[in-house]
């Protein structure tokens, strides 16, 4: 892996700052080669991962920063998203028929499209603290 | 940092047509539920979302459609949807809203289908 091609990035834990990470994550996936799909895909993933950390992790606290993180493999890219957020809540698999019915919010599918997007997917809480959403994207040839 | 939404509103016969500019977000979101609201206060019965083929959509923009899709049920109305990229035609597949609506790749299909 060669570490000289690796970026990080911090951004403000406020609503619209995950698209800059977003295009950061697309750019690198572009000069990698993924596909126009794949690219798509990768930007969905990076945007709720830092909605998540934002949100839920960060508790819309300014004073917080989420940290960034792209890894390029020789045939994969891996983004990690980290918080300073004390655990993540249960994951439940949202429900449609739920929601529609209103049984359940009709929100939750940060998660749900990150597992459904990536190749890997891992959460986990960092030792010095703050959760870490560790996403792979394979670069298929 | 949220690009600003422009939703405005058009008829075509007795369909209302939202025609959708920009970011679909928990934030802009509620632009389009305050232009749905509108269209059903004046008793539309056929709702067509438009979308921006080069906007964003993040899984708050996702939640606040669903929320349309389910009060539409109740007042029974049919929603169709238009202008979606290939990638947001597979994430509304993948959440399942296309179990309750349905996603034309034209304008004039989507009327049709009314």
């Amino acid at each position: 892996m060669d570490t000289d091609k690796n970026i990080e990035l911090h951004i403000p834990s406020v609503m619209g700052y995950e698209k800059i990470a977003m295009e950061c994550a697309a750019s690198m996936a572009k000069k990698m080669g993924f596909t126009e799909d794949r690219i798509e895909d990768l930007k969905t993933a990076v945007a709720e991962a830092c909605l998540n950390a934002i949100e839920h992790g960060n508790k819309m606290d300014t004073s917080t920063k989420v940290g960034i993180t792209l890894t390029v493999g020789e045939s994969q890219l891996q983004v990690s998203v980290k918080d300073e957020g004390k655990g993540i809540d249960q994951i439940l698999t949202p429900s449609i028929e739920n929601k529609i019915e209103g049984k359940d919010q009709p929100r939750g599918w940060g998660i749900f499209l990150i597992k459904r997007l990536m190749n890997e997917v891992t959460f986990q809480t960092s030792p010095e603290g703050g959760n870490v959403t560790k996403m792979v994207i394979y670069l298929e040839k | 940092m949220n690009k600003e939404i422009q939703v405005s509103i058009s008829n075509r016969d007795d369909v209302s047509i939202l025609n959708i500019k920009g970011d679909v977000t928990a934030i802009s979101g509620e632009t389009i539920e305050e232009a749905y609201q509108k269209v059903s206060t004046a008793g539309a019965k056929k709702i067509l979302l438009y979308f921006d083929k080069d906007g964003y959509i993040n899984s708050g923009g996702i939640a606040i459609l669903i929320g349309i899709a389910s009060e539409s049920r109740k007042k029974e109305q049919k929603i169709r949807i238009t202008g979606l990229s290939s990638h947001f035609q597979k994430i509304f597949d993948m959440v399942g809203l296309t179990k309750y609506t349905a996603i034309f790749q034209t304008e004039e299909l989507a009327l049709k289908d009314f």
